[in-house]
């Protein structure tokens, strides 16, 4: 940008920083309002423990699905021209702009034990609706775009012409994956895998619907908010901040610093 | 050896067709041509990256048309060298010395010997990141000849090199070539790097092979007024031959050459549109005329005088632009300056006609 006089620099500053402070402003409020006798009371109440278990697990879960599915096709959205590829390409992306309890409501129609494909599965002793499988695919469904893109974005820097540099020196095309662009791209895509996975944890309008029990944190916080008042949703509250600060900043420091 | 039989390859709308060229066992086989031509497509092609249309691709007798790239054993230097950034260049070196190898302690010495040959052993252990494009140069060289390959492909290797760094990397490829005794096939747009280098050359123009042979043969008969401008041979000139003597028994015959202001005596194989090309040293310049039927005499000026050392090149104006070349010596002691009036002499035998 050209240099600006001091007068428009203020006010540039000055509309960044409300927005910054507007952020931050919530966030610090809510660190500061929970005592750390608070937090440790919080922890001692098995149902809180057992829905940050449960959202672990299960968003773990969800992000190493969408990975083994999501990490291939990403490849192929990065690296081949195909028939379609631009379609599929929107079509993974359409989560995104899903309204979550949309999508929930969308989920429950398609897993229900009434559609053709959950009463399959369901007899196949794979329930959806009010059982951890329910919440697992919520999650699968709202986090691997994130996934894919950040994979394919990932793949996208690595020049493709170093895997035929690796086939010349006797690489198959899967150890030329494996030993070059792999590696490469690895730390783009791990950076989209947690994200996935921070995706996951912080999700509530879909899995409210598809499985509201077993509760997920997120659903632990709103139940105790509805039941009981924002005095005891608090603290639990603050523990699933705390857990997605820590996501964020692992995600910072894997990406490259020209990123950051 | 490589044996190229009436490739074809499509790489979105360019075309390489009817490609056919051998390279005998450890000869060095360079293909010239314009940007554009369809080498480094050519080069794709024998390494298996491209797909064919139509041909036959034969290494060492043994056809490997339908081999994966990994199993035709061969090293492919790119002209962007694409070293492996997040390898050492010891590990870019090591990367194609497969794992039976990599235990024994041939697989060390093995990287070590080429480092110590292409003289960048100090570099070993640092990273490819930040390596100047020579130094990149001979990464990648070494790392295409760890695998001991028996073929090596080369794409305009010099290209993004110093021409200090230039000379010393094309001596060292040549001294390279005769220790491992690797049959290689490199790509290049410069005529001068084929004349020092190669064995066998081939033209490329469009997709197609337009000439090929030895540089010599190559530069001193071209066969089209393309390969000759482009390989330099000499001046070209279009024009048009008429026959001067009746049909005689012999497959030559002597002809009335003219086109771009000049008329010359020629020894023809055909009548009708032709280009002529005259060799800049077939060129014989006085002061004087001294005319004799097996001559051609022209009148020009001297434009100016590019002095190359030992050789002087003489641009000259004899209604067209002519460059003809003498020894810087006799040049002196013609004492040629530029705007004297000269006599050009051109044996009808030295025109050759294409």
């Amino acid at each position: 940008m050209a240099a600006h006089s001091l007068g428009s620099r203020v006010v540039l500053a000055g509309l960044g920083a409300c927005l910054v402070l507007f952020v931050v402003g919530p966030l610090l409020r809510l660190l500061f309002e929970a005592s750390p006798a608070g937090l440790a009371q919080a922890l001692r109440d098995p149902e809180l423990r057992d829905s940050i278990v449960l959202t672990l697990f299960t968003a773990t879960l969800a992000t190493l699905l969408a990975a083994l599915l999501g990490i291939p096709l990403a490849y192929l959205l990065a690296r081949r021209a195909f028939p379609g590829r631009r379609i599929v390409q929107g079509l993974i992306d359409l989560p995104v702009v899903i309204p979550h309890p949309v999508a929930g409501i969308a989920l429950l129609l398609f897993l229900g034990r009434r559609s053709a494909v959950g009463g399959t599965l369901a007899n196949l002793g794979l329930e959806f609706v009010s059982h951890v499988p329910g919440i697992i695919a919520a999650m699968l469904f709202v986090s691997a775009p994130i996934l894919v893109s950040g994979a394919r974005e990932a793949f996208q820097t690595v020049d493709p012409q170093l895997e035929r540099v690796a086939r010349t020196l006797g690489d198959t095309a899967w150890s030329a994956f494996r030993r070059v662009t792999l590696p490469l791209a690895g730390r783009g895509i791990l950076a989209g895998a947690i994200l996935a996975w921070a995706r996951s944890i912080s999700e509530f309008g879909s899995i409210v619907i598809l499985t509201y029990n077993p509760k997920v944190a997120s659903i632990y916080i709103f139940d105790r908010f509805t039941a009981f008042g924002l005095k005891a949703a608090v603290p639990a509250a603050v523990i699933l901040l705390l857990i997605a600060l820590t996501v964020f900043i692992l995600v910072r420091l894997l990406q490259p610093s020209e990123q950051r | 050896m490589i044996r190229l039989e009436g490739l074809q390859v499509q790489v979105g709308s360019f075309e390489l067709r009817d490609i056919n060229l051998q390279v005998p066992q450890g000869g060095y086989a360079l293909i010239i041509g314009p940007t554009g031509s369809g080498k480094t497509t050519l080069l794709e092609a024998v390494a298996g990256n491209a797909r064919l249309r139509a041909g036959r691709i034969y290494m060492h007798g043994v056809e490997v048309t339908a081999l994966p790239p990994e199993q035709r054993g061969l090293g492919f230097v790119y002209q962007q060298y694409h070293l492996f950034p997040h390898l050492s260049v010891r590990e870019n070196i090591a990367y194609g010395i497969r794992r039976q190898g990599r235990n024994g302690r041939g697989f060390r010495e093995r990287v070590e010997e080429l480092a110590g040959m292409l003289a960048i052993t100090p570099l070993l252990d640092r990273p490819v990141r930040g390596l100047s494009g020579g130094e990149q140069q001979r990464v990648a060289l070494a790392r295409a000849l760890a695998p001991k390959p028996s073929i090596l492909l080369l794409d305009e290797p010099f290209a993004a090199v110093d021409p200090a760094s230039r000379q010393v990397l094309r001596r060292e490829l040549r001294e390279l070539h005769q220790r491992e005794g690797i049959t290689t096939l490199q790509v290049t747009h410069d005529f001068d790097e084929a004349l020092r280098l190669g064995d066998v050359v081939a033209v490329l123009a469009e997709g197609r092979v337009v000439q090929s042979g030895t540089p010599e043969q190559v530069f001193r008969y071209p066969n089209s007024a393309f390969v000759a401008r482009f390989v330099g041979s000499g001046n070209v000139i279009a024009g048009v031959v008429e026959r001067t003597e009746p049909d005689g028994p012999g497959r030559t015959f002597r002809g009335r050459f003219r086109g771009e202001h000049l008329t010359l005596d020629v020894v023809a194989e055909r009548e009708g549109s032709i280009h002529a090309v005259i060799r800049p040293e077939d060129i014989v310049l006085s002061r004087t005329s001294h005319p004799d039927s097996a001559r051609n005499h022209i009148e020009g000026m001297v434009a100016r005088l590019e002095r190359l050392g030992p050789i002087t090149q003489v641009h000259l104006d004899v209604g067209r632009p002519l460059i003809a070349s003498v020894t810087t010596a006799s040049a002196e002691e013609m004492d040629l300056r530029s705007g004297m009036r000269v006599i050009l002499a051109v044996k009808t035998t030295a025109i050759l006609l294409v």
